[in-house]
């Protein structure tokens, strides 16, 4: 069972080569409760990968602590029981696939926690069935030879295949197309709901995982700028643009409809946004 | 300098009965397409994951050729030339994922790499470098090492290494995907910037918003063009894109319930912007 993941005041910074060091993450503190999807935002190189490696305990921070429930994830030993717990989903889903065969790798990882026979291969094929693989299908060929959308879904299904109570993503939407967004998005919320799991995705396109989302850390230059809530976002509290994101093209329409006192549901509703702006506008033909 | 193909125009990539099959595929990736880019135009190529569009982006520049139907790029033959550099050096080709391109120690490196390839003298080279870093708005990272930047900022720098190529079309597979919005609103505006300076623009994107601005839309689905004709007349048929696995424009559906309510509403509305113009007009 998933508990507590709590950043405390972390920083990261790269050594670079000869000279010093690069800071990616500065002052980042936050906590996800089991059971929240966090969805990590902001623009290219703000840090939001960096944050990624360390929330899955890939990454230790150069200062202050990462604690998985009140216990403070430090050194070799517990860097890696952490890491057993935990799960990414690199960006570059090449990153991760090693095996000949799509079967070998989704069952490397629950191989390494010790699976074996019918048990393994249950888990295997359950988890290439929640990203929509099937293996009948794909299980025997080579995971290089596939399309990137069918690439990705491979990796996540090694990676929910471990089960991990901790699911960090980064940028898992990127490439996919509608249909595939729309099937990754229920993978999400089916395993969150099942295993109560953290799940932390970053992502530079709010559209993605607005309706997944319980809260938005909103990042720039390595810091947290902003931990918001949906509602915020839409009523523009903070500003988007400034931050190199921007809502959805149903986001500007209710903000533009609350700004002018008109409510609105969940503006990805599209038929109750149209009524709002129908309500908007008035009556048709009456003006 | 290879033959050009008689009678072929320069400004024009001609697309005829096109079919391209993977070795070992049992079905063709592209099946019989027929389509002409002109430069100075830009287009928007749009299908769901499989429909072909990246098979298409790579015959275009001669990356593969044909297996049946023929490809003249600029001129030249793809199926003729495809190891000469003459198609490669007028359609540039910039993909999803940067990391599979860049080969520069330094970023300034990397952009000059196809322009010294291309034989040039130095002092040309070093124009050409320092206008496509600056046209992609990258000159800040010259002295930096492509392979530690963010993904957006090794976009711009493979963007910046075609830029410098200086070629009739750009086309762009998926190139803005990894980007945020401010970069992706720069790459489109220099996208935009090119067209106008005489350039054909050819982006593949799973981002309809994109689309919106092109002189033309098409969409693939298994293999051959579904539909294709302005922003607004395929963009602005939601039905018909969610039966070709694209997700419509949130203004598009919400444009079309409010017609179906009975509001009247101009045509083309495909921008927030325009809708909420049309709200307060």
């Amino acid at each position: 069972m998933a508990v507590r993941l709590t950043l405390e005041d972390v920083t990261y910074s790269y050594p670079l080569t000869g000279k010093g060091e690069e800071s990616a993450l500065a002052g980042v503190s936050f906590d996800v409760e089991p059971g929240e999807v966090l969805c990590v935002a902001g623009a290219n190189g703000s840090g939001k990968s960096t944050l990624a490696q360390v929330c899955a305990g890939l990454l230790a921070p150069t200062s202050g602590s990462l604690r998985y429930g009140g216990t403070r994830v430090s050194g070799r030993n517990g860097l890696r029981r952490f890491r057993a717990k935990a799960g990414l989903l690199f960006q570059n889903p090449e990153c991760q696939l090693f095996a000949d065969t799509v079967e070998k790798d989704i069952a490397f990882g629950p191989h390494n926690l010790g699976l074996r026979g019918d048990e393994l291969a249950e888990r295997v094929r359950r988890s290439a069935a929640v990203v929509g693989l099937s293996m009948d299908e794909l299980g025997k060929r080579s995971p290089f030879a596939l399309s990137e959308g069918q690439k990705r879904r491979v990796a996540l299904a090694g990676v929910l295949a471990r089960e991990p109570e901790v699911l960090v993503l980064d940028e898992p939407f990127i490439g996919l197309d509608f249909e595939g967004a729309v099937c990754l998005r229920e993978a999400l919320e089916e395993y969150r709901t099942a295993r109560r799991a953290t799940v932390i995705v970053v992502t530079h396109e709010l559209s993605h995982v607005w309706s997944l989302a319980t809260s938005f850390a909103l990042m720039a230059g390595g810091r947290l700028v902003r931990l918001e809530n949906r509602e915020n976002l839409l009523r523009g509290d903070t500003d988007l643009a400034g931050l190199g994101m921007q809502l959805p093209q149903w986001g500007t329409i209710a903000r533009e409809l609350l700004r002018g006192g008109i409510p609105v549901g969940d503006p990805s509703d599209l038929r109750a946004l149209a009524m709002a702006v129908s309500r908007g506008k008035g009556t048709p033909g009456g003006r | 300098m290879t033959p050009m193909v008689s009678g072929a125009p320069p400004g024009i990539i001609s697309v005829e009965g096109l079919r391209y099959v993977y070795e070992g595929a049992d079905s063709p990736a592209l099946d019989g397409i027929d389509i002409e880019f002109s430069r100075g135009k830009s287009y928007a190529l749009l299908g769901r994951n499989g429909s072909g569009k990246s098979t298409l982006a790579r015959c275009l520049n001669g990356l593969i050729v044909p297996t049946a139907g023929r490809v003249v790029s600029c001129g030249h033959d793809t199926s003729r030339e495809a190891l000469s550099n003459e198609v490669a050096r007028s359609v540039a080709l910039v993909f999803q994922n940067p990391d599979t391109q860049l080969v520069g120690a330094t970023v300034e490196e990397e952009v000059a790499f196809g322009p010294e390839n291309l034989g040039l003298p130095s002092d040309r080279i070093r124009a050409r470098v320092d206008e496509a870093m600056e046209r992609a708005g990258v000159t800040d990272l010259a002295e930096r090492q492509p392979h530690r930047l963010s993904q957006g900022q090794k976009q711009l720098v493979a963007i910046a290494g075609a830029i410098a190529m200086e070629p009739d079309f750009l086309v762009s597979d998926e190139s803005t995907s990894m980007l945020d919005y401010s970069s992706r609103q720069r790459v489109l505006e220099l996208f935009e910037e090119l067209r106008s300076s005489g350039m054909g623009i050819i982006h593949v994107t799973h981002f309809l918003e994109e689309a919106v601005t092109a002189d033309e839309v098409v969409v693939l689905e298994s293999g051959a063009v579904a539909e294709r004709g302005s922003p607004s007349s395929v963009l602005g048929n939601p039905e018909r894109l969610r039966a070709l696995g694209l997700e419509p424009l949130p203004v598009s559906v919400v444009t079309r319930e409010l017609e179906r309510i009975g509001h009247r509403l101009p045509r083309g509305v495909l921008t927030a912007g325009e809708l909420v113009a049309w709200l307060y007009a």
